[in-house]
């Protein structure tokens, strides 16, 4: 191996073990002192290349993960309150929305003659005129005299109406005369009907009053019965 | 269905600990060399810092695909020249070559003797292309191959570089010795 050649080689990798240049500078003395030169300037050269590396630098780099990391955490638990309380609002609009709608009571009336069938079956007693009336105060009304025979009265709430409801029998079957006090928002349909009742309602200056008998019965009269018995104070 | 909930997430936790783990060692083991490597690539400590920093940052989101920990190293490497690449980037038009100016930083206020210093301004004097081979070899005792595949060049060419570079500086050193010994003669 010539001397460029070697000095080339060490140059390139003075910890070079390959085992051409090792046996060139065994056979050769000055290259084995170029070679042990070369290995003191690589020593200077490795220290002068180990710059300080500032002291807080390690943290920092655990630091900074960490505190990244709580960013993500942060920003998305961020994202889902923001979307839970983005969706709770809307619901929560949506309900009051729901909730506040007119509310079409025929509907209710009719739903409600399914429970009235079962409500009386427990009460034998028949109502008196006084307990009707008792009831009806809370509405500012009053009966002056028995629409019939009343078997029922009790209070419901048709959506969220509170109503008295009263269930009569008749020569016509049974009837169910809802009274309905007066809101804003409510709509009474004049007529309504499913597949096994009707009803109809009557227009009064305090409170709205449906009456629903069985698909066939005749309402009138009891409409006139009602309409002539009934007062409101003021 | 709880239970295999909680379970779930204290997986998750323990996976996180021992991420949190690998990424310690990974720092420990680490930084002082790449931020070293770093300070070589772009001479200036608080540029090399900010590397290191983003650095490590992408490391740890890819902690998870570094398979060999022996790999570390130059994973780390790659991940460190691909953002000076990026740097470099962004900053191409507002640098200034380095190797017009009189390389001057606070290293070379600092303690050391006068060779060491004028050693580390010798290698700041060093083409790119003959310092980042050579400072690979010195920083992390890479092998001709290590630096070829490092660098992705031939390892000729490597073999070349390193030794251009270490003749750069005995001559630049025999030549400063030559003017200081006929100042002084």
């Amino acid at each position: 191996m010539d001397e460029l050649e070697f000095r080339r080689r060490i140059y390139a990798d003075p910890e070079t073990t390959d085992s051409d240049v090792i046996a060139a500078a065994k056979a050769d003395e000055n290259k084995r002192k170029f070679w042990n030169e070369q290995k003191q300037f690589d020593k200077q050269l490795k220290q002068a290349v180990k710059v300080d590396v500032p002291e807080d630098l390690k943290h920092k780099l655990i630091w900074q993960q960490s505190a990244n990391e709580f960013a993500i955490y942060q920003k998305r638990s961020r994202w889902y309150v923001a979307m839970a309380a983005s969706i709770a609002f809307t619901v929560g609009i949506g309900f009051t929305m729901w909730y506040h709608q007119p509310v079409s009571i025929g509907g209710q009336a009719l739903a409600h003659m399914q429970y009235a069938e079962t409500e009386r079956a427990h009460t034998l007693l028949p109502v008196d005129l006084e307990q009707v009336n008792a009831k009806l105060a809370s509405f500012g009304g009053s009966f002056t005299d028995m629409i019939g025979d009343v078997e029922v009265v009790n209070y419901c709430h048709l959506s969220t109406v509170r109503s008295l409801h009263l269930i009569v029998d008749t020569p016509q079957g049974k009837m169910s005369v809802f009274i309905v006090p007066e809101r804003g928002d409510v709509r009474v349909p004049a007529e309504f009907e499913d597949k096994q009742y009707h009803g109809e309602s009557i227009k009064m200056h305090h409170a709205n009053i449906m009456v629903v008998g069985n698909k066939d019965a005749d309402l009138t009269e009891m409409k006139k019965a009602i309409t002539d018995r009934i007062h409101f104070s003021a | 269905m709880f239970a295999r909930n909680r379970s779930g997430s204290s997986q998750v936790l323990s996976n996180m600990k021992a991420k949190h783990k690998r990424y310690e060692a990974l720092v420990n083991a680490f930084h002082a060399d790449i931020f070293r490597y770093a300070y070589w690539l772009v001479k200036d400590r608080s540029v090399a810092e900010d590397i290191v920093q983003e650095t490590f940052l992408r490391a740890w989101r890819s902690l998870d695909s570094l398979n060999d920990e022996k790999a570390a190293k130059s994973w780390l490497i790659t991940i460190l020249r691909r953002e000076n690449a990026r740097r470099f980037e962004r900053k191409q038009f507002d640098t200034v070559d380095i190797d017009d100016v009189s390389v001057h930083d606070e290293t070379q206020d600092a303690e050391g003797d006068v060779q060491d210093r004028e050693l580390h301004r010798l290698l700041g004097g060093l083409s790119d292309e003959y310092r980042e081979p050579l400072v690979l070899q010195l920083i992390f005792g890479f092998s001709g191959d290590e630096i070829s595949q490092q660098l992705n060049l031939n390892k000729n060419t490597v073999m070349t570089r390193l030794f251009r570079a270490r003749n750069q500086l005995r001559e630049a050193l025999e030549r400063q010795n030559e003017q200081r010994g006929q100042a002084n003669g």
